[in-house]
């Protein structure tokens, strides 16, 4: 449902899993914004928590934590790690 | 004062790196917080008095980047470039120190002056992490100090070292990026090298590559060729990449901070689950989260309401004293009254500042600096993006409960214009502590508990459904939610004061002019004796649709003023407290929704006219007195056939 093409996305996956950022599907504004908070095609990603339903997703990238909300972090493709 | 002895710094970094902290330490109370030129958004200024020199402190907003994303980056980067600070001190999250470097790397091609000031290392040392400072200060070849700034600690080290440099040519080592990059940008510096700039030409051929907007206009009007230059070249490199150039020079920034971090970091990570791990789990996760946010919003709630039922009631009685006094000394003729009136609406505003909004604040603040907002946030985003805004504006709301006026102020969290004023909105919506009084008061005393309760599910759904309304009529997309989720730490007592102190001034600020004025104003309409003329004049509306008394168009005019006046005069016109006298059920409960939403109090109105302008606040005030008479008349109806 929430694969685009033949990609996982980072909503795909389950709470505590490690992945590589493949690429960031969204427009130019989303993709350097997220490039200016280090996240970016290459870098790894673990996903801390999910919340209910399709509530936003709690990531840990660089040994920090941010939250993202679930429209944008459907449109970022990932490779299970 | 000499030039020599005066010395202007900027603060720059991210939000939670506790640039706020070190903000508060150097100025302490030589602050001044007013508002950027035209602009909504917060500037903060301090003077610094140490060892003969006079320092000006500016505190930048908390940003991420200095692309033109926000307001707060426009205005950050402007500053910077165009007042030509003596040094730009750089706060740094030490546990954070890769996301923090991508925005240092931007500061350092502004090629200012900038220390690092490279903050928490208390924490970082807890978390297992350690840094080689004297490694990081090659590299970028600018100063880096250590500072632990809710203790104080290294901050006047900073100061020294701002100190030592002034007057020195800085020699930041620039970043530079992968090779296409760099040829492009040598092409364009060549290009740009013998116009006048005011800005660095090196940063000025990086952002035409980023096709920064504000930057390609400019240099349009100064050497269109240079930007037919950066056009082709642009192309090339997107056709090298794929991928848009502004993306591809942000991921090499991003890289190269990774690379950074990776040579001057250490972590020896210590496997077993931390407390601010297990805290986290227990308050985010779906099955304690909520509980957690239920049982901790409520005992907020609880006792704020009950510190500040407590504390207004003995403000009540010494200020009836006031009155008293007044009226026997001063009589009771029309100036005289007029004149009691003018204090009574500071007293007044006294009486809501101090009572309730001061213990709200602290409360407030205090969840904010434990790190318990964010969680907030990210457990409401679902239900808050149905409105059409994202999790942040859940705050907003829950201050809104307190107080609309504070609540509509910290829709400046949000970060686009569409998004805050559709906060704002629904947060005039919410059932403030003043809505409460009439509905616990009137509905709750006399009609029963579970209508009062039920009372505020309605408003509940109501705020809702403006929200779902609201997002589709105003266009644009809404925006999606990005946070730095912040561990716990513990609470910094003296951060979270000075945060209260600040927003409590700026409550009386705005509040105080507009509340005092339409105070007089109604009182001179009351003792000139217009009063039943004009509840008279509205009995269509109040008596044949709302089928209330007709006085009631009298306390619906004094409730703009404040919402509990409703109550008050209502006792003072009838003479009797016992309102089940005077009214039925269905009156009451008609009243109270006609009083929820029917227009926000003349403080909540000063804050939209000034954030929103006063067209906006007029046509908030127009929409909601039209929704609440419909809407309370509509029930009205309804409850016909329950009583």
């Amino acid at each position: 449902m929430n694969n685009r093409g033949n990609g996982t996305c980072l909503t795909d996956l389950e709470d505590g899993h490690t992945a590589i950022i493949i690429s960031v599907m969204g427009g130019k504004m989303l993709t350097k914004r997220l490039a200016d908070l280090g996240i970016t095609s290459g870098t790894v990603v673990k996903v801390i928590r999910k919340t209910l339903f399709s509530g936003p997703v709690q990531v840990e990238v660089a040994g920090s934590r941010l939250v993202l909300g679930w429209g944008l972090a459907s449109k970022i493709m990932v490779e299970l790690k | 004062m000499s030039d020599e002895k005066k010395i202007n710094i900027v603060l720059a970094g991210q939000g939670n790196s506790g640039k706020s902290t070190v903000f508060n330490y150097l100025t302490g109370l030589h602050q001044h917080i007013g508002n950027w030129a035209g602009k909504t958004i917060e500037k903060r200024e301090g003077t610094l008095f140490y060892k003969d020199y006079t320092i000006d402190v500016l505190d930048l907003p908390g940003i991420y980047s200095l692309t033109t994303y926000s307001e707060e980056e426009v205005i950050s980067r402007e500053h910077i470039i165009h007042q030509n600070p003596d040094c730009v001190i750089n706060i740094i999250d030490s546990t954070n120190l890769e996301r923090s470097l991508i925005f240092t790397l931007q500061l350092l091609e502004l090629e200012c002056p900038v220390i690092l000031a490279v903050n928490m290392t208390d924490l970082a040392k807890k978390k297992g992490i350690t840094i080689n400072f004297k490694k990081l200060q090659g590299i970028l070849n600018a100063p880096v100090v250590q500072t632990v700034a809710s203790r104080g600690r290294g901050l006047t080290r900073i100061i020294d070292k701002v100190i030592e440099l002034k007057g020195e040519k800085t020699g930041h080592k620039v970043h530079r990026y992968g090779k296409e990059i760099e040829s492009c940008i040598r092409q364009l510096s060549e290009l740009l090298k013998d116009f006048d700039l005011p800005y660095p030409v090196r940063w000025v051929a990086i952002k035409l590559l980023e096709k920064d907007n504000d930057i390609s206009r400019f240099v349009r009007g100064m050497s269109p060729e240079a930007l037919e230059k950066a056009g082709q070249l642009i192309e090339n490199l997107e056709e090298i990449h794929g991928h848009d150039s502004a993306v591809v020079i942000a991921d090499e920034r991003s890289h190269t901070s990774s690379r950074i971090t990776r040579e001057t970091v250490k972590i020896t990570s210590n496997r077993k689950l931390s407390i601010n791990d297990r805290l986290d789990a227990l308050t985010t996760q779906k099955s304690t989260g909520y509980l957690f946010m239920i049982l901790i919003l409520g005992g907020m709630f609880l006792s704020v309401f009950s510190f500040g039922n407590w504390l207004s009631g003995l403000l009540d009685s010494v200020f009836r004293e006031w009155h008293a006094w007044w009226n026997l000394n001063l009589g009771t003729a029309f100036l005289s009254a007029l004149g009691w009136s003018a204090v009574e609406s500071v007293l007044a505003l006294i009486q809501i500042a101090f009572p309730y909004i001061l213990p709200f604040y602290v409360i407030l603040y205090l969840l904010e600096d434990w790190g318990y907002i964010a969680r907030i946030s990210f457990l409401m985003d679902r239900l808050m993006h149905k409105m059409g805004i994202h999790g942040k504006g859940c705050i907003s709301f829950i201050i809104g409960f307190g107080c609309n006026v504070p609540g509509c102020l910290s829709c400046r969290i949000m970060e686009s214009k569409r998004e805050r004023f559709i906060t704002a909105v629904l947060v005039t919506l919410v059932p403030c502590s003043a809505v409460s009084v009439i509905v616990f008061g009137l509905v709750g005393k006399y009609v029963g508990i579970w209508w009062a309760l039920g009372l505020y599910l309605f408003a509940l759904a109501v705020i809702f459904i403006a929200g779902k309304i609201s997002s589709r009529l105003l266009l644009g997309e809404p925006v999606e939610l990005i946070m730095a989720m912040p561990d716990y730490k513990s609470p910094h007592l003296k951060t979270i004061l000075y945060q209260t102190w600040d927003s409590l001034k700026e409550f009386v600020f705005i509040a105080a002019p507009i509340v005092i004025i339409s105070g007089v104003v109604i009182q001179a309409i009351n003792l000139a004796g217009w009063m039943p003329a004009i509840s008279s004049f509205m009995s269509p509306v109040t008596v044949t649709w709302l089928g209330l008394p007709a006085i009631t168009g009298i306390l619906l005019i004094f409730g703009i003023l404040r919402k509990e006046l409703i109550l008050v005069m209502l006792a003072a016109y009838l003479g009797t407290t016992s309102f089940s006298d005077v009214l039925t059920s269905q009156q009451m409960i008609t009243l109270a929704i006609v009083s929820m939403f029917y227009i926000p109090c003349v403080a909540t109105i000063s804050v939209l006219w000034k954030e929103y302008g006063w067209k906006k606040a007029m046509a908030i005030c127009v929409l909601e007195i039209g929704f609440a008479i419909l809407l309370a008349g509509i029930v009205n109806r309804l409850l016909n056939f329950v009583f």
